[in-house]
């Protein structure tokens, strides 16, 4: 096999290498892990006609296609057009003329105009299931515009609850639906249901008061799970109307430190995400001196620090009257080799703007 | 008498009849369901035609307006008291025929029921009057033709709704000024003559039949399937049961409430006594029990009817779907069963 292919274009059409030389593997985007079951034609077809008919579900919820040669990615960018259509552009409003908020004409035919921020995954959240407490690809599809195209890296993850089956966690910007409860006494028959599942299936958080036949809630500690609501009997407990999120900042896997992320804001609406993410680029840019690089949002936040991170994070966003924002955060590493970060001087990289 | 009248006059009468009337109705209240994003559909005080959700069975049943889930019997002061007060305005109910004759049934256990009349249950019950809604037969957990619940004549309106307004029946003269002016149209009630959900009430009338029938293998089931919540009791449209409860104000003992709170059969500890025992301790004895009394404990006691009245919210409201048709079928089942082996005997 002798080919002359530039690997790092092919990528960033959202192919990726393979070990046999002069074969890909292509990752259709799947906004929020959800779509149209008749796409699955498509995947077939394409896997069938191009690719060496397997199809892999992928991580990050794409659905790839390996098994594809180099000189059969025009056919497959071709027949893409109206996936890409369709999927990004109309389900998601997606400007597929705009990369990064600057102007950049995509041509239909020659499939993704980028890789750069990742599929956003979600669990299938209330749509179906009796946990979720939001729609978690209909938020999906409303970040997706906000995030992509552009050459910016970040993995966003959205769990429908607190349980994050679709691991917030282990993400750059990690989003969970939780719910904020109101309590109706009158409908209270103090059965202990509710105290129970907090208890066996959440933080405790509930406790039945013999003295007013009734319960009490710390309210501080409440992770918003809605399990007490599940539990009721009587409608005494009900989700509010407002969709509310947490945001779990900085997970990461990775060969060096993998992390945990930690609570970034509690309690905030969807305005307020939309609005924090309308701000990723502008952070990102700032922080590698307006020059994409290959790295991912966390090492981002690493390089520029929390507190700068926040700062241009938050700037301009409206915060709703019961969000909360980690004043600082505290990450826990898993260093894979002792003292990782102590080094020279001259290894250390530098966040902003360079003179 | 009847009328034919639009939402803007359906809305003018309600108007006018609640100058006189608390008017009660089956009212959505969004997103507050069990799972994310589902509504909840219970009784409250309607201003609006807009209010009224006439085309969905309610989840929760229209007793709550006569005896709610929580309510004050008395209030004391150290060595004083005073009965606890109820509004005296009337009320208009709209509801369905199983829910209209479901009050028939609870009031043989609220009033004169062992020569005692409940002062609770008849200072509201006496208030009400019932404005039948029409049903084109429910949903597909409704059974009210099968327990004989789908007709009723006790009713003072009978209403057809649909989304341009409203089909009227005066029954009650008195009724008949609030519709003055208002275009008449020929309408009678009809109810409801068959149901998707047809059920067979076993035979239980042999006590040798019930005591194998107790002890059936049938009922094992729900000790790993009912997760005893109760769900199913409060959504009835019949149970009365119900514990007291002494509440105190703050930090003073000597000042408070004693209150009456719904209490369910399927929940633990509903039963148990001093010293800690109980007569039925697992989910499959409460089960049982539930079912037997709806359909035969009931009628043995007081002769006519059976408790259930087949609105099927239990059904409806069960959040390990567990069907109570489905579980009488099996009841059924069982009774041939052992009816099959004490003739072989």
């Amino acid at each position: 096999m002798n080919q002359d292919i530039n690997i790092k274009k092919v990528r960033l059409n959202c192919y990726r290498q393979s070990k046999v030389p002069g074969e890909f593997m292509l990752q259709m985007r799947v906004p929020g892990g959800t779509v149209d079951a008749k796409y699955l034609s498509y995947v077939e077809h394409i896997a069938k006609t191009w690719g060496d008919g397997t199809f892999h579900m992928g991580t990050r919820q794409n659905f790839d296609i390996p098994g594809i040669p180099y000189e059969n990615i025009p056919a497959v960018n071709a027949y893409l057009e109206s996936y890409i259509k369709e999927v990004d552009a109309e389900l998601c409003n997606v400007d597929m003329d705009t990369i990064a908020h600057e102007p950049h004409p995509w041509d239909p035919t020659e499939g993704y105009p980028t890789i750069g921020a990742r599929n956003i995954t979600a669990c299938i959240g209330n749509y179906h299931c009796i946990c979720g407490n939001c729609n978690t690809f209909e938020l999906a599809r409303k970040i997706e515009p906000i995030i992509f195209p552009s050459h910016y890296h970040i993995k966003i993850n959205i769990a429908g609850c607190p349980n994050d089956c679709n691991k917030a966690h282990m993400c750059d910007f990690g989003i969970i639906g939780v719910a904020r409860m109101t309590y109706h006494p009158e409908r209270c028959i103090a059965c202990g249901a509710c105290v129970r599942a907090c208890q066996n299936g959440a933080t405790r958080v509930l406790s039945a008061n013999p003295a007013i036949g009734k319960v009490e809630k710390d309210a501080c500690c409440c992770v918003g799970c809605g399990e007490c609501v599940r539990a009721c009997p009587t409608s005494a407990w009900t989700r509010q109307e407002t969709k509310f999120y947490r945001v779990i900042l900085g997970g990461r896997t990775g060969r060096q430190t993998p992390r945990t992320g930690k609570m970034f804001l509690n309690w905030a609406t969807e305005d307020v995400i939309l609005g924090v993410l309308k701000n990723w680029q502008k952070f990102s840019a700032w922080v590698m001196d307006y020059k994409p690089e290959y790295l991912h949002g966390g090492h981002l936040i690493d390089r520029a620090g929390y507190k700068k991170f926040k700062e241009i994070i938050l700037d301009g966003v409206e915060l709703n009257p019961e969000c909360l924002v980690a004043e600082d955060l505290y990450w826990h590493e898993t260093e894979y080799r002792s003292n990782f970060n102590v080094k020279p001087l001259s290894m250390h990289h530098t966040a902003g703007p360079k003179e | 008498m009847g009328f034919s009248l639009s939402v803007s006059q359906a809305d003018a009468v309600l108007r006018a009849l609640k100058k006189d009337y608390r008017v009660y109705a089956p009212k959505r209240f969004p997103k507050q369901g069990r799972y994310s994003d589902t509504d909840i559909i219970r009784y409250a005080e309607v201003d609006s035609f807009a209010d009224i959700v006439w085309d969905t069975k309610s989840d929760y049943p229209a007793k709550e307006v006569i005896t709610p889930i929580q309510q004050a019997i008395f209030y004391f002061t150290e060595d004083e008291y005073r009965a606890s007060k109820v509004k005296t305005k009337p009320i208009l109910l709209l509801a369905r025929p199983c829910d209209i004759n479901a009050q028939r049934i609870q009031a043989r256990i609220y009033a004169g029921n062992g020569g005692y009349d409940d002062l609770y249950y008849i200072r509201v019950r006496e208030l009400v009057k019932f404005a039948v809604m029409d049903c084109n037969g429910g949903d597909d957990t409704c059974f009210c033709v099968s327990m004989g619940t789908n007709r009723t004549d006790d009713y003072a309106l009978a209403l057809k709704f649909s989304a341009d307004g409203l089909l009227v029946q005066v029954a009650d003269e008195s009724f008949a000024p609030y519709f003055q002016d208002m275009p008449q149209a020929e309408y009678s009630h009809a109810f409801v003559e068959e149901n998707e959900l047809k059920v067979t009430i076993p035979d239980l009338s042999d006590k040798a039949v019930r005591m194998a029938l107790k002890s059936h293998s049938m009922w094992q089931e729900y000790n790993s399937r009912c997760i005893s919540c109760g769900a199913c009791t409060v959504a009835c449209s019949t149970c009365t049961c119900f514990t007291t409860r002494d509440v105190i104000y703050g930090v003073n003992p000597e000042v408070g409430e004693r209150r009456r709170v719904t209490a369910s059969c399927q929940i633990s500890g509903f039963d148990q006594m001093a010293g800690q025992s109980e007569f039925r301790s697992t989910a499959a004895d409460r089960m049982r029990y539930k079912v037997l009394h709806k359909f035969h404990d009931y009628k043995a006691r007081f002769g006519e009817e059976h408790m259930c009245v087949g609105c099927g919210r239990c059904t409806h409201r069960c959040p390990e779907l567990i069907s109570i048709t489905a579980t009488v079928n099996k009841v059924s089942a069982a009774v041939e069963e052992i009816k099959a082996s004490m003739a072989s005997q």
